[in-house]
């Protein structure tokens, strides 16, 4: 060997080594940085559901804090609600409100005072007692937008944010300045945090930079099911049962089920899936792509999984013109696009058969407002529902056009492929009746900077609005002109449109209603206005199906996200397929 | 040599200088901004108002750019707007995951492919060499992406290796070591196959070139054996391609690792200027650029060692 090849020899060896090197010491430095000591088996044993065992869920986006008052992602808000509790929790399965914290409570005749009485006992991971004092710190924490809280717009009930007052450390009365029917449903929003750790913090309006994710998990206090015993940046973050949560299910059992709950990050979609199939997790955090269901069907047909169709989802995606006054001066096309008619031909124009075989693989019912009909206690069925009919949009759009070419942009969020599908129908159905779309695919920040900037510029876009919540009083920033989600022409000073009046003024009324009867005939007219004037279009909803491994024994599925993880405390895995695989 | 280094070294400094001040203007000049990637369509918010009064992006481009730039003279490179830490603190967590990553695959592959290129290239290597040369061809046309892809659908079918993530679970049989190399796999080997097939091809030309040359033919009739001309001297006389790419194989293996980290799960620095990337975050794109222009100086300094290794001409 000559020196040169010997050199060269050592060169590579010694990149080998520094490698093999640094990667045990990365391994090593990593445990000793996050470990802490796993809490102990309270030793209460249900008779009902199968006990113990560890889940390992998926997320694709890891959560970006572990201070839930400050970022509201999906990822975030799922760790929230393993490390904490809420006064209440509305059952995603039957969209009522349950007690959490607040065991009862009461609401005056006036519709203004509600008093809620707090569990007795109840202690926080660190094994501080919990109290009245607690719940307002959390919501003044809450309300506190100048130290960076996200969940103050969540706070708004009608006129205004609710008061929070203690009489005693186990009763709170939430006083709102206008009735509200939704009432207690809005506390579903805010977690609560500890006071005695985190006061600091709020007095020196710095909330908004404490538990990151450099935060160690011993310093952590939550009132959850869950505390958190390790995190891996990037990787995965652990949990273990918290000994001092204090839900207790039918059998009088301590909750929750499960001993260890892990939560890996896997943010390609396809990935997700290999690894579900593979038995690597048990559960996704979201529902199932059009496309993934023909393998997942036949994974479960093995016994591989567990596939659940949850039926038609609360949202569907959508479409819509920027309806800005001025937007189009000095456009030709300014005497066509704005007007109503060109959005009532769109919908005409849309076989809704062929829109559901094509994007969603068959999986989807048409709708035409954003209300579908998943959402049973507010849905309209009496609202217009435009039949299918080309000829007659065809002929719409001529007697608005006057022999000028129709022709608009539609911006979609790049990407996402059901939505890219969509893209495609709407431009291929509208072609049968002359109209040209140039769909434009951006990535999502310039499609927002285009759609909801300062000055937006867009002709149409389709893309995904969720409402937070499916009673229509929660949701005013899309129905009102003033809100921040009007998409079609956002926060109006004073509604542009005699019918966006009209809109605003049904909608104050049925959010303070206390008869619930009256509060559906008030919505039912605000969908038959809205479906008049189409400034929002809808055209299918997917149906929502969920997969998990068949170790998971005990869940309650919702529709929204995380449809099986929405309530961690009650699920299980059953005992007889408890040991996972050994990888 | 030392005035090579400090040449090497001022080069570095510029490089990551340029490539972390162009990522950071371009990241800002790019339609949309934090408060539009994170809040949606409410953009228009309260609360869009004030994150962007948070982290300076209501400013001009040219304040904000200073302001950034008298900070990183000082190493402060800005808080990451999506994380809500120091940059300085996530890069080197990630930057450190990828090279782990990058070294094991570049390691794998020069194992690999050099010596599958000198066997192609003697020209006396039969049926196995054109079933070699037919492999390197086929992972040379497909992408990492693809490579990924299959590569962890293998994993996922078979059963025999994690389908994605790092590892290093101390309760895992084996101890976490163990683990994480298991975890290794799929994704080094992603981006090994492709890099090796590429240096197999490389190693390949330079030995067919390298045998038709007089040397060979002399040391032949001096009856020195086949074997022993082949793996030392012409393999030697060879190994001057494969060795002036090295540095920018490193750069490649940075970029070309973002698809794989994705698909594997791997939390290196590719997953991170991505998300970075989606979300606006200004100075963490900026912080991710310079790692890697950190990992492109370093990669360029290699190539030119190993290549003073080899050829002693270059050290003239």
């Amino acid at each position: 060997m000559t020196r040169h090849t010997r050199n060269l020899a050592a060169f590579f060896l010694a990149v080998l080594a520094l490698g093999a090197a640094w990667a045990g010491v990365r391994r090593a430095s990593n445990a000793a940085a996050t470990r802490v000591g796993a809490p102990s088996d309270p030793g209460v044993r249900p008779t009902g559901v199968p006990r113990g065992g560890e889940l390992v869920v998926s997320i694709r986006t890891e959560p970006v804090t572990f201070n839930r008052f400050v970022k509201g992602d999906s990822s975030t808000d799922l760790v929230s609600n393993l490390l904490n509790a809420k006064l209440v929790r509305i059952n995603r399965a039957t969209q009522e409100v349950e007690p959490w914290l607040a065991e009862r409570w009461t609401r005056s005749d006036d519709g203004l005072r509600y008093t809620l009485k707090l569990r007795e006992g109840v202690v926080f991971s660190d094994g501080h007692p919990f109290t009245a004092d607690d719940v307002l710190f959390s919501f003044a924490a809450a309300a506190d937008e100048a130290g960076g809280s996200v969940l103050a717009g969540a706070l708004h009930a009608g006129g205004g944010t609710p008061e929070f007052t203690a009489p005693d450390p186990l009763t709170v009365v939430m006083t709102l300045s206008e009735p509200f029917a939704p009432g207690v449903r809005i506390l579903d929003n805010v977690p609560i945090l500890p006071r005695h750790r985190l006061q600091p913090a709020l007095a020196s309006a710095t909330l908004a930079s404490v538990w990151g994710l450099d935060t160690p998990p011993g310093d952590l206090a939550g009132l959850g099911p869950f505390v958190l015993a390790e995190y891996l940046p990037g990787q995965r973050l652990i949990f273990t049962r918290n000994p001092s949560y204090f839900v207790r299910d039918a059998d009088g059992a301590a909750l929750p089920y499960l001993d260890r709950l892990v939560v890996r990050v896997i943010p390609d979609q396809d990935a997700e899936l290999l690894a579900l199939e593979a038995g690597d997790i048990d559960m996704t955090t979201s529902e199932v792509r059009p496309e993934d269901y023909a393998p997942l069907k036949r994974a479960a047909d093995a016994g591989k999984i567990t596939l659940l169709d949850l039926g038609v989802g609360y949202d569907a995606d959508a479409m819509w013109f920027n309806l800005r006054p001025g937007a189009f001066d000095g456009d030709p096309r300014a005497s066509w696009i704005q007007r109503d008619e060109l959005r009532q031909a769109i919908t005409m124009a849309i076989d809704r058969k062929v829109f559901a075989d094509t994007v969603y693989l068959g999986a989807g019912v048409p709708v035409y407002g954003p209300i579908t009909p998943a959402n049973r206690l507010w849905y309209a069925a009496e609202a217009p529902q435009p039949r299918y009919d080309p000829a007659a949009a065809k002929a719409l759009i001529e007697s608005i056009a006057g022999g000028q070419p129709v022709r608009f942009s539609l911006l979609v969020p790049k990407g996402r492929t059901a939505i890219e599908r969509a893209g495609a129908v709407i431009r291929d159905e509208l072609k049968k009746i002359g109209v040209t779309v140039d769909v434009v695919a951006l990535d999502g920040a310039a499609l927002v900077q285009r759609v909801a900037g300062p000055s937006p510029r867009f002709d149409a876009a389709y893309f995904s609005l969720y409402a937070s919540d499916t009673d229509p009083a929660i949701n005013p920033d899309f129905w009102l002109s003033s809100g921040t989600a009007h998409v079609w022409n956002m926060m109006q000073t004073t509604p542009a449109t005699s019918w966006e009046r009209q809109i605003d003024e049904l909608f104050a009324k049925q959010a303070a209603s206390s008869d619930e009867g009256e509060r559906h005939r008030l919505f039912a007219d605000i969908q038959k206005i809205f479906a008049a004037h189409q400034p929002v279009l809808y055209f299918v909803a997917p149906r929502v199906f969920v997969a998990s491994s068949s170790r998971v024994a005990h869940v309650e599925p919702g529709l929204t996200r995380p449809q099986l993880l929405w309530a961690p405390d009650r699920v299980a895995v059953s005992p007889a397929r408890a040991a996972r695989p050994e990888r | 040599m030392l005035a090579f280094l400090a040449r090497r070294l001022c080069f570095a400094a510029f490089l990551v200088f340029a490539v972390s001040s162009g990522a950071l203007v371009l990241a800002r000049l790019a339609p949309g901004d934090f408060a539009t990637a994170d809040l949606g369509v409410r953009a228009q918010s309260a609360e869009a108002g004030r994150l962007r009064s948070r982290y300076g992006l209501d400013r001009p481009l040219g304040a904000q750019y200073a302001e950034w730039l008298s900070r990183a003279a000082r190493f402060d490179f800005g808080e990451s707007m999506l994380y809500g830490r120091p940059v300085r603190d996530l890069i080197p967590e990630r930057a450190a995951n990828t090279a782990v990553l990058a070294l094991a695959a570049l390691a794998v592959a020069t194992l690999i492919g050099l010596p599958l290129g000198v066997i192609t290239g003697s020209g006396r290597g039969g049926l196995p060499a054109a079933i070699i040369r037919a492999g390197s061809v086929a992972l040379l046309s497909a992408p990492p992406l693809l490579t990924s892809l299959f590569l962890v659908f293998l994993a996922a079918r078979t059963r025999l290796l994690p389908v994605g993530g790092m590892g290093g679970s101390t309760g895992a049989a084996g101890g976490a070591l163990a683990d994480f190399v298991r975890h290794l796999i799929v994704p080094a080997a992603a981006l090994a196959l492709p890099l090796a097939a590429m240096f197999e091809r490389l190693q390949s030309q330079a030995m067919s070139e390298t045998i038709a040359q007089r040397f060979v033919l002399a040391a032949l009739a001096r009856g020195i054996p086949w074997p022993r001309v082949l793996w030392r001297g012409a393999f030697k006389a060879a190994l001057r391609p494969v060795a002036s790419v090295y540095g920018i194989v490193v750069g490649t293996l940075l970029s070309g690792s973002f698809a794989v980290e994705i698909i594997t799960s791997w939390p290196g620095l590719g997953r991170l200027m991505l998300d970075a990337l989606r979300y606006r975050d200004v100075y963490l794109v900026a912080g991710c650029a310079a790692a890697g222009a950190v990992f492109l100086a370093i990669g360029t300094l290699m190539s030119d060692v190993a290549l003073a290794l080899v050829d002693p001409r270059t050290q003239e």
